[in-house]
């Protein structure tokens, strides 16, 4: 495609992300991980692959993980697209899945980890998904960690899997 | 004392690395930035006739189009680069040597325009004769990579030990062997990714790099710029691995930011970071002789490294290599040969585990093939043969500070070695496996470091080394903390900024908590020595009597004296104190003449190991490995969370080069440089369970030890091994894929003695 009709085809997206609505124009080919980078500046969200195998543009859409960079944002508008920035926080201003991974240690270069709270944060939510690690597990099998972080990012899983007493208590937002 | 060393103390900006507020060079933007994309060639050895850039210099946006011709035409550039053999052209002049290698710059407003007008670059290339493995590039008559080396031969390294010959002769039984380990790709996540701006003749720049120094000094060299001329930041660098210990796409963004006049940046697209460093393959032919008892007596290796198409680091890499071949063991006769060869590929750089991997993955499989002809525990015959306290290595040094039996005892007890293995559902074998291993690290080297205090009592931690999620920052605050006699919260630590942060040579070979723990331990005796000054000359204290504790000077039979630093600044009406430490080896490798290696070439030796348990399906030929364990000699541990880490990522970083991961080349040009066909371990391919364990120093005194990568070339043995014990197969092969295991399983179990 030539600049012109580059030029041509920019198009509005109502974007709704991290709970803010604004109306972006971008070419109708352009990835939503460029638009929430380049346009609204949020680099939590990291290419690295371009292929949509890595994990590390996960982005949530409607409460759903997909890689950012293989999703065109005019495919984005009218959905809730939800970030690192964007997960609700407890009173000590982190999500209780950023909470659990800082408290195990769950990050070393740290590239992939946004992402990767995120993933865990809809498999937890997922109905769909066992509330047991090995079915969590297999739903980050699509987030890469090279440092191999992973046993932390399990023993984090495991502490939001269980329920501490304050939770039971209904005390958290968890 | 403080308890900052061995307390479980964190990364500060821990909360940061979470949320992904951490700052990455992939996020760094400088004002009229303008953006650069590299053409690389699609063929592994051509010869350059024309590059054609007119219709990519009329397309919408684009600024220049860069070519080895725009290199040569300036005086003020050397073309060449590298640390070790100047032999790299920013942009290539008179060939190509393997497909990736760049060709083109095309600097342009926006990175989409820049990678537009690539495709609109022509150029003219006259195919040459390739070659892709080092052995055959190796032999007389194979195609010549370099034209000023006819043999394709990058470094020969001889280390020599007793009468291999004779050890041979006396031999009860000879064991040989040839390994292969493929080339692999580091894939760290964050990409190469730099911005350079020139102003006054002097290039400042932001690259996601491991030695901001050796950067700095490369391109000094490279521009013709006085010290100083290049002046390198880094911020969190997002995965390295040795992927980026050297200079590598700088020299292109400076030299595109020089000729438009405008701040460049460049950001690897996936395929570019395959085509830009990969880990050596190497053929290992391995003998080994042995008494009728077990008793290693001599050994011959020969070893070549496929270094690629420049030589990087393999000349002194190869040399590395040599130092690690023996092993762990105690053998009165050796002699081993490494080589770097020159091939059409991808240029080969360190890798996690560095040159030793090749070199374990044939010692540790052939120990256990040994012990099953002999009719031994594999674990009882590495036992008997153990270097051990006061062993002479083959490069004529005793050895002292060993660890082999506590970390073997360890594997033992960790993998329930004398247990039977638990039973394997139906199809399915199941066994268990271990590997040790032995390595030098970088010497001769160099780090310097300064201790910064400040009027409010805050001391900043000037240091180069890099932080990219080995936890070097946090570490770095933790020995500055302790050398101080400081809580860790009266210190800080920012990033590298070569202006401002001393001189390290890398942060890499597993040296920066020993070689910059050194440096901050020197400089930390600086600046108590200057605050004991201060207080001598100000309050007239005896200089012997007086202790530093906690930000003040203390005399510890005098409870009234306790003199805050602080105050000794504002009496002596000074606005800050600077410690400055330096750690120097001034031994090694590169002192020595390399085909007679002999003497002291490490100043300590790492070691590691590690023990898998897998199971293995009979149709199939897929191995899963059930269960890892990894551990090293920590000496004094800083960090026991990151020690964990570190020994982990060995085993899970492992697992990719022992099970999939390999370069794969089609007709000289590598075909899976994306992570769909060249797949590193997710979650789902490593166990559940990866347990560690660092062996300590009995001595509360005893120094730090680097534990990043000591367990990693012991995984592939350890699982090869383990699969052996399970099914018999007696692999030589790296990655140890289905169709070799099935391969190996349809020729039968090989029998006592080697045959089947």
């Amino acid at each position: 495609m030539t600049q012109t009709e580059e030029q041509a085809s920019v198009i509005e997206v109502p974007l709704r992300c991290d709970g803010h609505s604004q109306v972006v124009e971008v070419p109708a080919q352009e990835a939503l991980l460029e638009t929430l980078r380049e346009r609204l500046g949020i680099t939590s969200v990291r290419g690295t692959c371009g292929i949509g195998v890595c994990g590390t543009c996960t982005v949530l859409m409607d409460g759903k993980p997909v890689s950012s960079c293989i999703t065109l944002t005019v495919q984005s508008g009218h959905h809730e697209i939800t970030t690192a920035a964007g997960l609700p926080k407890t009173a000590e201003g982190l999500a209780p899945v950023q909470q659990a991974f800082v408290e195990r240690g769950a990050y070393q270069c740290s590239f992939c980890i946004p992402a990767m709270t995120l993933a865990v944060h809809a498999a937890l939510a997922d109905p769909e998904v066992d509330h047991t690690v090995e079915a969590v597990r297999e739903r980050l099998s699509g987030n890469l960690c090279r440092c191999g972080t992973y046993p932390q990012i399990l023993q984090a899983v495991m502490d939001l899997l269980t329920p501490t007493e304050t939770e039971e208590s209904g005390d958290t937002g968890r | 004392m403080t308890d900052a060393v061995g307390s479980d103390f964190r990364m500060r900006d821990a909360r940061e690395r979470v949320l992904g507020t951490v700052p990455f060079v992939l996020d760094h933007r400088v004002d009229g930035m303008v953006h650069a994309k590299t053409l690389r060639s699609p063929h592994p050895h051509a010869r350059l006739l024309g590059v054609h850039a007119d219709e990519a210099l009329a397309m919408p946006g684009v600024i220049a189009v860069l070519t080895g011709a725009d290199l040569t035409a300036r005086p003020d550039i050397n073309p060449y680069f590298g640390g070790q053999r100047a032999d790299q052209p920013v942009l290539a002049i008179d060939k190509v040597r393997y497909a990736g290698d760049p060709v083109a710059i095309v600097v342009a407003e926006t990175d989409h325009e820049a990678t537009e007008a690539v495709g609109f670059v022509d150029v003219d290339y006259e195919e040459l004769p390739y070659v892709v493995d080092a052995v055959e590039a190796a032999a007389p008559g194979a195609p010549v990579v370099h034209d000023d080396v006819p043999d394709n031969n990058v470094a020969t390294w001889r280390l020599s030990h007793g009468d291999c010959d004779a050890g041979m002769e006396r031999a009860d039984r000879v064991y040989s062997g040839t390994y292969y380990s493929p080339g692999a790709s580091h894939v760290p996540m964050e990409p190469m990714v730099c911005v350079a701006r020139w102003a006054d003749d002097a290039v400042e720049l932001w690259t996601s790099a491991q030695a901001p120094h050796a950067v700095s000094r490369g391109l000094e060299k490279l521009f013709s710029l006085p010290a100083g001329g290049a002046r390198v930041h880094t911020l969190n660098v997002g995965g390295g691995y040795g992927a980026k210990g050297q200079i590598k796409i700088e020299p292109m963004v400076c030299f595109a930011s020089l000729m438009v006049g405008r701040p460049v940046r460049m950001e690897l697209g996936r395929d570019e970071v395959f085509q830009t460093i990969g880990k050596h393959a190497a053929a290992v032919e391995l003998t080994t002789g042995v008494m009728g008892d077990g008793t290693l007596v001599a050994r011959r290796m020969r070893v070549n490294y496929n270094a690629g198409a420049y030589a990087v680091t393999s000349v002194m890499a190869a040399g590395q290599g040599l130092t690690r071949a023996n092993g762990p063991y105690t053998i009165p006769h050796v002699d081993i040969e490494t080589v770097a060869t020159y091939t059409n590929t991808v240029p080969s750089g360190p890798f996690r585990g560095a040159m030793t991997s090749q070199l374990s993955f044939a010692y540790e499989s052939q120990i256990d093939d040994i012990a099953r002809d002999l009719g031994m525990d594999p674990l009882e015959l590495r036992r008997k043969n153990l270097l051990r306290k006061g062993d002479v290595y083959p490069t004529g040094e005793s050895l002292h500070d060993l660890h082999y039996d506590a970390l073997l005892d360890d594997l033992e007890s960790a993998i329930d070695w004398r247990a039977p293995v638990r039973p394997a559902p139906p199809g399915k074998a199941r066994g268990k496996g271990m590997g040790i291993i032995i390595k030098n690290t970088l010497t001769p080297s160099r780090s310097e470091a300064v201790l910064q205090l400040g009027r409010n009592g805050i001391v900043t931690v000037h240091s180069s080394s890099v932080e990219m999620g080995q936890g070097a920052a946090a570490t770095l605050i933790q020995i500055a903390a302790d050398r101080l006699r400081l809580p860790t919260d009266s210190c800080v630590i920012g990033f590298p900024d070569t202006d401002l942060t001393p001189f390290d040579t890398t942060t890499s070979s597993s040296r920066t908590t020993s070689s910059m723990g050194e440096a901050l331990a020197d400089a930390a005796r600086d600046l108590h020595a200057q605050l004991t000054d201060l207080a001598v000359q100000h309050h007239g204290y005896d200089a012997h009597r007086l202790e530093h504790d906690q930000g003040h000077l203390i005399d510890p039979e005098r409870p009234d004296v306790r003199i805050p630093w602080t105050d000794l600044l504002e009496q002596a009406g000074l606005p800050e104190l600077r410690g400055q430490g330096v750690f120097q080896s001034d031994f090694g490798l590169s002192k020595m003449d390399r085909l007679d290696v002999h003497g002291p070439v490490s100043v300590h030796w790492h070691q590691g190991g590690a023990a898998a348990e897998v199971e293995v399906d009979l149709e199939t030929g897929k191995v899963e490995v059930l269960r890892m364990h990894a551990n090293c000699y920590a000496g004094r541990v800083v960090s026991p969370l990151r020690v964990e880490q570190q020994n982990q990522g060995c085993a899970i970083f492992g697992l990719g080069p022992t099970l999939f991961e390999e370069l794969d080349y089609q007709d000289g040009v590598l075909v899976n440089p994306n992570l769909s066909d060249y797949m590193i371990p997710s979650i789902v391919d490593v166990p559940q369970v990866v347990t560690s364990t660092a062996v300590e120093s009995s001595d509360p005194t005893a120094e730090f030890h680097g534990v990043g990568e000591m367990a990693l070339p012991a995984v592939s043995p350890a699982v090869r091994n383990a699969i052996q014990a399970a099914t018999g197969a007696r692999l030589d092969s790296l990655p140890l894929t289905p169709e070799r295991v099935l391969r190996e399983l349809d020729r039968g179990p090989v029998a006592p003695g080697g045959a089947r």
